[in-house]
């Protein structure tokens, strides 16, 4: 751990390595040579909504409560409670949910792969399917961006919804400076369909780059069950950096030069 | 599921006692514990604090505050965004993923070495030598690391202050009006609250490692689940707490 945080040699040279390991990756996926195994992506597929989708919904969830409370509480101190809606809407849809979609993914989905495929590749079964003639790389870490990308954009958009739900729950039925109906007028004249979008792309990337990277510190874990722990742990260092990032990034470029808001000129 | 969490209790309790009941024999540990954490934590805090300060708050708020040529607010809003909900929250985040995961893996790594249990037989307690300098240290430096990423996410702001064009006094003259002591210390005894959680979670995840290969793996995956969950349902109920309690800081004076 030590040498990917304080040498920039070392950190350089295992980005590299790690956009190498995507290039392979993608280029499974993308030429569907993955489609042999699609079986196994879709068993990834179910194991990835039974065990991950409540706990990530449960985040999202509590992120939606606070964002509600926070609005409400500001533009209460600002004299126009009425317009809580603005700042739950583009805090959900637009900050937070994303962001806390990318923080769970890498908790639970990233660094589980991490363990999954690290126990894999010190018990050497990884070598075993390599020597069966199957390529580990295309069913073990292809099957898995595959179910990923199948099942997550579903994931995200319930997502949102939970956190919709809970920025209502908390501005309008607990704190209560404004009412049902005005909350929804502002709320949803404050954003539109291409704002979804724009929210979708920037969580789905950050999903992307979350299960390329447990893929890489799996299949490459080495040093026994001690191994596969600093590895998960290293995981998670780069997954929670490259969140912050992927998140700028996006706002920058979907929302920094048009607010997207209904008034202004 | 509950029984876990009442062990986490047990284990918290007993931390406790073992902190203050003398004798003292952890005090190189805490030391090496604590330069441990923040050697790992410095540098992704900085890139996520200001990544995050100019994202969220910043460029979001930026572009609202455009729209009515009063983009000079944009310090009071930081007050609001920065000390009380986004520096400790991604403070804790980082601490938990970063210095979290690695107390676990190592502990998780003792514990399927049977070190621990060496340990005890040489008749050494590891709640008080491993547990409790780790306790100590993660609240100490979650709390410390609360400023450091405070400083740093109105430095976002800064940024995109700058990035519209505009001149920073304004901004600095509508932060330092809002800014309450009150939202300072609840902003402090929070994070150190969070940095408690995650030492609790991470030590116990580790210390109960099992299953071979795939044990420690495990035990930081659910230790980082349990962490991030943990945080934000105290998250919440501290800050509606706080804001319940205290009227005062939400007025905005201008």
């Amino acid at each position: 751990m030590e040498d990917l945080i304080l040498t920039p040699r070392g950190w350089i040279e295992a980005f590299g390595e790690i956009v190498r390991f995507a290039a392979r990756m993608l280029r499974e996926v993308a030429s569907l040579r993955v489609m042999r195994f699609f079986g196994e992506a879709l068993r990834q597929a179910g194991i990835l909504i039974v065990s991950s989708t409540l706990v990530i919904w449960g985040l999202v969830f509590i992120i939606g409560l606070e964002c509600g409370i926070e609005g409400a509480y500001f533009t209460y101190g600002e004299g126009t409670p009425a317009y809580s809606g603005v700042f739950a809407a583009w805090c959900d849809l637009r900050e937070l949910v994303p962001l806390v979609f990318g923080y769970m993914m890498a908790a639970k989905v990233g660094t589980g792969i991490v363990a999954e495929l690290g126990s894999m590749r010190i018990s050497d079964e990884i070598d075993a399917l390599e020597v069966m003639g199957i390529s580990g790389m295309r069913f073990l870490c292809a099957t898995r961006l595959l179910a990923a990308l199948m099942v997550l954009p579903f994931v995200y958009l319930c997502s949102i919804a939970a956190g919709f739900f809970a920025s209502y729950l908390a501005v309008v039925q607990q704190i209560g400076y404004v009412s049902s109906g005005g909350f929804f007028l502002i709320f949803w004249q404050f954003q539109n369909p291409p704002d979804l979008l724009y929210s979708l792309i920037k969580a789905m990337a950050m999903a992307i780059v979350i299960v390329i990277v447990g893929c890489y510190y799996g299949y490459n874990a080495s040093g026994g069950p001690v191994g596969v722990g600093t590895a998960t742990a290293k995981s998670m260092v780069l997954n929670l950096v490259s969140v912050h990032l992927i998140g700028m990034l996006g706002t920058q470029l979907f929302w920094g030069a048009n607010p997207r808001a209904p008034i202004g000129g | 599921m509950l029984e876990e969490v009442g062990n986490m209790m047990l284990l918290t309790g007993r931390t406790l006692v073992s902190a203050v009941r003398p004798p003292y024999p952890y005090g190189s540990e805490f030391v090496g514990q604590f330069l441990f954490a923040m050697r790992l934590c410095w540098f992704p805090l900085l890139v996520s604090t200001i990544a995050f300060g100019y994202e969220a708050p910043g460029l979001q708020a930026a572009n609202f505050l455009v729209l009515f040529g009063a983009l000079d607010r944009l310090g009071g809003f930081f007050v609001l965004a920065s000390i009380r909900e986004f520096a400790p929250f991604v403070d804790a985040i980082v601490l938990a993923g970063v210095a979290g995961t690695a107390i676990t893996a190592d502990l998780g790594a003792r514990k399927i070495r049977e070190e621990l249990d060496a340990l005890e037989v040489l008749g050494v307690d590891p709640i008080k030598n491993l547990v409790v300098p780790r306790f100590l240290a993660l609240m100490l430096l979650t709390g410390l690391f609360d400023i450091y990423a405070l400083i740093f996410g109105v430095f976002g702001g800064i940024l995109a202050t700058v990035v519209n064009h505009a001149p920073l006094g304004p901004f600095f003259a509508t932060f330092f009006n809002n800014a309450e002591t009150t939202d300072l210390w609840g902003s402090v005894v929070k994070t150190t609250l969070f940095g408690a959680i995650i030492a609790i979670v991470c030590c116990y995840k580790g210390m109960t490692a099992s299953g071979g290969a795939e044990g420690v793996g495990r035990a930081v995956n659910q230790a980082v689940v349990i962490a991030f969950l943990g945080i934000f349902a105290f998250n919440y109920a501290f800050t509606q707490t706080l804001l319940a309690t205290h009227p005062d800081i939400t007025t905005i004076i201008k």
